[in-house]
């Protein structure tokens, strides 16, 4: 349990008789990335929106860092810690890259109800949040508006919101979808260095991102997580073929 | 945004400008219109921080800016007939110092829009404009049924609040003051939309979600920028009635909300002047259209759908397309 930062306990949620997701039990390790694949429909995005707090679960318990933060909503879960990136593109569309970052950054600065002073005058904001730039290689993009940049990019920059906050966890959902070799290499070198300082429930549908990243994979089909392993033992899981893979890897 | 501010410096020429000509032709009726759309541009002003910014659609502005003209015609009623206001539990004279009344107007249309957004901003959409508009209709028919202040005949108060050193009933002099309140709204605009709060309210506007899930509280965000907004107004009718030395329901109901909104739309919503511009358009519509015909308000309603259809971004749009956060 102490090597926990996040335990999930029989989760559950039902819209009429279809149930979303089912007695999910689901936890991360310090320092570890666990990925969460599954086929279209299986409950992966709900379960992310569950645990972020945005859709209330009918059962269930959910534990970060010893806390049980059940019964928050999702601006306090945020606040305590956890970090997301949203399955399609979420952002701030008429602000730059750099404006989306430093927004992501003020509430862990406790500047958000500063109401007179200048946004552009607070170097901290600006040196932090260039930084964050530099790291998901989008330097050259800051002054871009966030609506004028690539799908890709937009992709890097949802991360770099999601980095900004400095979290205890991440929940990223699919976020090398739409990104090119190079983006998608960026990615697995960045999640590789971050996750030693927040761990990374990653849900993702590259399988060769997932298993060059994951310490521990799990399968979810209709909304039941069906198994739990490292990478060899998923890959060699004839029920995970046959529920999701479909091919021998 | 370069176009903008060399525009929005004309307007302030403009602002010099009309009154000195009324000075110099003896027109006083130029210094009271001009003063009428410096404060209807306030008034606007702070409609456009919650609407423009923020993307709150309050129909409900009617009620700031008639408690901030009620508080100042009750106040001054109360020291001009020389009757206390009330006198449990101490007993309190009216004023008629528009020093003391200010404060009260400013702090009574804090409070009421404080009130206002705590049970408003629960709901959002179509349930957000129609609970403002609803609060707004409720004060509207109190004061018609409120005897004491002249209910739907309204309250007249046959001198304006006086001003330390200077007379208020010269046009000119109550010009200068309403135009403080102007400068004094768009300066603290200006800072509040470049500051680290205006950041998160304008994000607010264009992604809640988003704003949300880095962790920061929305509801406290909209409804200070209601509160701040709501406030603005209220000094506006404040300004309005003593402008007028009059105060009636009118200024309550849901037509001013609307006019109000028109302001913004006109001028153009999320930019800084906007609302004195339209402002400045509407009062020059209802002067010039207003001679030829009585239904002058067909026109505006046809520029409206105009400016609607063809330029979203108000008058001040035509002349510069970029917004603030697209540089």
């Amino acid at each position: 349990m102490k090597n926990k930062i996040l335990n999930i306990k029989n989760l559950s949620k039902s819209y009429g008789a279809f149930k979303v997701t089912d007695e999910i039990a689901i936890d991360l390790n310090f320092d570890e990335i666990h990925a969460l694949i599954g086929p279209n429909g299986a409950g992966k995005s709900t379960l992310i929106k569950q645990i972020v707090g945005s859709v209330k679960h009918d059962v269930g318990s959910i534990v970060l860092d010893q806390e049980d933060i059940t019964d928050l909503n999702d601006v306090e879960r945020a606040k305590i810690g956890i970090s997301r990136t949203f399955q399609v593109s979420s952002i701030i569309p008429k602000f730059s890259a750099l404006d989306n970052i430093i927004l992501s950054l003020l509430d862990k600065s406790k500047e958000t109800f500063q109401l007179f002073k200048s946004i552009r005058k607070n170097k901290e904001l600006d040196f932090k949040a260039k930084k964050i730039l530099k790291e998901i290689e989008l330097s050259d993009k800051s002054n871009i508006l966030a609506s004028e940049l690539s799908h890709g990019e937009r992709r890097k920059l949802e991360v770099g919101l999601a980095l900004a906050m400095d979290p205890k966890v991440f929940l990223f959902d699919e976020p090398m979808a739409g990104l090119d070799e190079s983006g998608t290499k960026m990615m697995i070198n960045l999640f590789k260095k971050i996750k030693t300082s927040s761990p990374i429930l990653l849900i993702e549908h590259d399988m060769d991102a997932v298993f060059a990243l994951a310490d521990r994979v799990s399968v979810i089909n209709y909304g039941k997580i069906v198994a739990t392993g490292t990478v060899d033992q998923i890959r060699s899981n004839v029920l995970v073929r046959d529920v999701y893979l479909g091919y021998e890897i | 945004m370069i176009i903008e501010k060399f525009f929005n410096k004309w307007i302030m020429f403009f602002l010099i400008l009309i009154p000195t000509c009324g000075v110099i032709f003896d027109e006083p009726y130029f210094i009271t219109l001009a003063t009428k759309v410096v404060i209807l541009g306030i008034a606007g002003i702070g409609l456009n921080l919650a609407l423009g910014y923020c993307g709150l659609i309050s129909l409900g502005h009617a009620a700031f800016f008639g408690i901030g003209g009620y508080i100042t015609g009750i106040l001054s009623f109360h020291a001009l007939n020389d009757e206390v206001l009330f006198s449990w539990p101490l007993a309190v004279s009216g004023s008629s110092e528009m020093l003391i009344i200010w404060p009260i107007a400013i702090l009574v249309s804090a409070l009421l829009s404080f009130i206002i957004g705590l049970l408003s901003l629960r709901t959002s959409g179509v349930y957000f404009i129609m609970i403002t508009l609803a609060f707004a209709q409720m004060l509207y028919f109190f004061s018609i049924s409120w005897p004491n202040y002249g209910g739907e005949d309204g309250l007249s108060i046959y001198m304006r609040n006086s001003f330390p050193m200077v007379n208020t009933m010269d046009p000119l002099s109550f010009y200068v003051i309403s135009l403080f309140w102007l400068l004094f709204s768009i300066f603290i605009s200006l800072r509040l939309i470049n500051s680290p709060f205006g950041m998160t309210f304008q994000a607010i506007k264009q992604n809640e979600e988003r704003v949300k899930s880095v962790g920061i509280e929305t509801f406290k965000v909209k409804l200070l920028v209601f509160v701040i907004s709501g406030t603005i107004t209220g000094l506006a009718g404040s300004l309005y009635t003593d402008l007028n030395r009059f105060v009636s329901p009118t200024v309550l109901d849901w037509h001013t909300s609307g006019e109000i909104m028109v302001f913004v739309i006109l001028g153009g919503m999320a930019r800084l002047y906007g609302p004195l511009v339209g402002a400045a358009f509407f009062i020059a519509l209802e002067q010039t259209l207003g001679s030829y015909t009585e239904n002058w308000q067909f026109w505006l309603g046809l520029i409206l759908i105009l400016v609607i259809l063809f330029a979203r971004s108000g008058i001040l749009g035509l002349f510069d397309k970029k917004l603030k956060y697209e540089k």
